[in-house]
């Protein structure tokens, strides 16, 4: 399936992924009002980590095995048969975390319930992707095309 | 193929569902006692304090079955496994299979109390029946007495402290969840839940036994003489591996259900038996016990399903990793972390009500446990499962472990989403 890569070299450390994933799931959807205003905050869910020498902003990996499905208690966190997205049915989640202990890449937050990159399933465009000044986040088929 | 498991819950359901994948057209038949599809038990007690509706419990959805060729039969407790005839029994019906498993979970264990069995007022907390006994039970005049500080136990009484008028939790060990915790945090978690939930503990005491009006518990004693009023008692000592019908059957049981750790395959070739009923190899130490938590059972459910359909999936290696919060205080645990001895040591880091519990075995993480700290646990989980040597990161893991504590090669391979497979 196809995913979401970052590639360290070309990451500035900016947080504009950041600042758009929390738009593309907030309820007002407007970059402002989103990212200062709207209660509750919505939250990001891909991470930059590192310094401004070296960066990255990592999101789930959408496994072809996810350890966050099998642990999920109340089945909850899902992967889509059809498009293979990880993804958590905000309803089911009791917000136990026990998806965050088992994620081995850490890519889920804690929230009311888990928190994580469902690849903008519910939007038109990948909002990391689409808003990442330097290109240092492509969606591809396979991890091997990064340079 | 026909194929039989036993038992709906975590381990049950992933064994159908693997089957199912390895296998497209074999008969799959689940039997549960119970009267309800596949759900959540750990949501009961988010059920009893309103979090959940009941439709929000259940694992799948109900289609799911049909489009998948499982077959659930609610209602029906198999009574015998005649491993000649290959057959199981309920009533008087018998069902044959080829490849069987035994997912049975666990039952309650009730030490010896006076006048307390058969009153209608003193339950376990297992269950979603259990739990809705309870809700018809609990209003705010209810004064709440709840037997076992553990993971039942307070979830319970965490459930009913908002509902209920008091609760009181009697607890035999000196701290509360002492399965998860150690003795250092379970003193802070302790008094967060007092202060928070208003529970009051009363530790390293029993109940000796309860004082009732006809069928009705009135108020409980516990061994040093203090009385407590009691509407409502939850029995929630502890759980016992559910091993009655493989015990009947002659398999191999020593506390739970024996099997090969890696095939989860009985000392009967054609019944596996997998998750809380079933004893683990614990791949930290390499203790032989219960390893009564979800991700195991699920894991042992996929691996039995896996070699009853012919495939290849093993277990190589389990170790307890357990998520869990009251009030909001986030407690997550794994591996060894009530470990004793010369061969570990441990490093704490403490920030305000945060507290980290880090356990080493030489130079490997062997265990943590993280309260209101639990950001990107799962990085530590990997490093005690892939048994990392510590030298070779490239940063400190006492701070939010995070991709920067390894080198480029690795950070790389992470990316691609290849450290397990």
């Amino acid at each position: 399936m196809k995913r979401i890569y970052a590639i360290e070299e070309l990451c500035l450390n900016c947080r504009l992924c950041e600042v758009h994933c929390k738009t593309a799931h907030s309820v007002s959807k407007d970059i402002i009002r989103a990212n200062k205003y709207e209660e509750p905050a919505p939250a990001s869910r891909v991470t930059v980590y590192g310094d401004n020498m070296r960066s990255l902003a990592l999101n789930c990996r959408h496994c072809d095995d996810p350890k966050c499905v099998k642990a999920c208690i109340t089945g909850a966190m899902t992967k889509d048969a059809k498009t293979g997205i990880v993804y958590v049915d905000e309803d089911k989640c009791i917000g136990c975390m026990t998806c965050l202990a088992v994620c081995p890449y850490g890519c889920i937050k804690e929230g009311k319930t888990a928190v994580k990159c469902d690849l903008c399933r519910n939007e038109a465009e990948l909002a990391c992707v689409k808003n990442c000044p330097n290109h240092a986040l492509i969606y591809t088929d396979s991890g091997d095309d990064i340079k | 193929m026909k194929y039989i498991i036993i038992g709906a819950s975590a381990a049950g359901l992933a064994c159908a569902e693997q089957i199912r994948k390895e296998d497209k057209d074999g008969t799959i038949t689940v039997f549960t006692k119970e009267n309800y599809l596949p759900y959540s038990r750990p949501s009961i007690s988010y059920y009893l304090k309103g979090a959940v509706k009941e439709s929000g419990m259940y694992l799948r959805k109900n289609s799911f079955y049909k489009t998948n060729g499982i077959e659930i039969i609610t209602g029906v407790e198999i009574e015998s496994i005649d491993r000649q005839a290959k057959t199981v029994k309920a009533g008087r019906k018998k069902y044959s299979y080829d490849k069987l498993c035994i997912c049975t979970g666990s039952k309650p264990f009730i030490p010896p109390m006076k006048n307390v069995s058969c009153k209608s007022n003193a339950m376990n907390f297992l269950d979603l029946e259990s739990v809705k006994k309870i809700k018809t039970k609990a209003d705010k005049n209810t004064r709440a007495v709840v037997i076992g500080a553990g993971l039942i136990g307070m979830k319970a009484a965490e459930g009913l402290s908002k509902i209920c008028k008091s609760v009181d939790v009697v607890e035999l060990a000196p701290r509360v969840l002492p399965s998860i915790l150690d003795e250092k945090s379970a003193v802070s978690v302790k008094k967060y839940l007092e202060t928070q939930g208003h529970i009051k503990f009363h530790l390293e005491r029993t109940v000796a036994q309860a004082k009732s009006s006809s069928d009705r518990i009135t108020s409980v004693i516990l061994d040093s003489a203090e009385e407590l009023a009691c509407d409502l008692l939850i029995l929630a000592v502890g759980v016992r591996p559910e091993t009655a019908l493989a015990e009947k059957a002659g398999l191999e049981v020593n506390r739970g259900i024996i099997t090969d750790p890696g095939t989860m395959q009985t000392s009967d070739e054609n019944i596996y038996s997998a998750g809380d009923c079933t004893v683990s190899e614990d791949m930290l130490d390499g203790s032989r016990r219960v390893i009564a938590l979800w991700p195991n059972a699920v894991n042992q459910g996929i691996a039995a399903g896996s070699q009853m359909a012919g495939g290849s999936i093993r277990i190589d290696g389990s170790y307890s990793v357990n998520a869990i919060d009251f009030y909001g205080l986030r407690i997550c645990t794994c591996g060894l972390i009530n470990a004793k001895g010369g061969a570990y040591s441990d490093r704490i880091i403490r920030n305000g009500d945060s507290y980290k519990r880090l356990i080493f075995e030489g130079g490997r993480l062997v265990g943590y446990v993280l309260i209101n700290s639990s950001e990107n646990a799962g990085i530590y989980t990997s490093l005690i499962e892939r048994r990392v040597d510590l030298q070779e990161l490239t940063g400190d893991i006492s701070a939010v472990p995070q991709p920067f504590i390894f080198d480029k090669t690795e950070r790389d391979k992470r990316m691609k989403g290849a450290i397990d497979s």
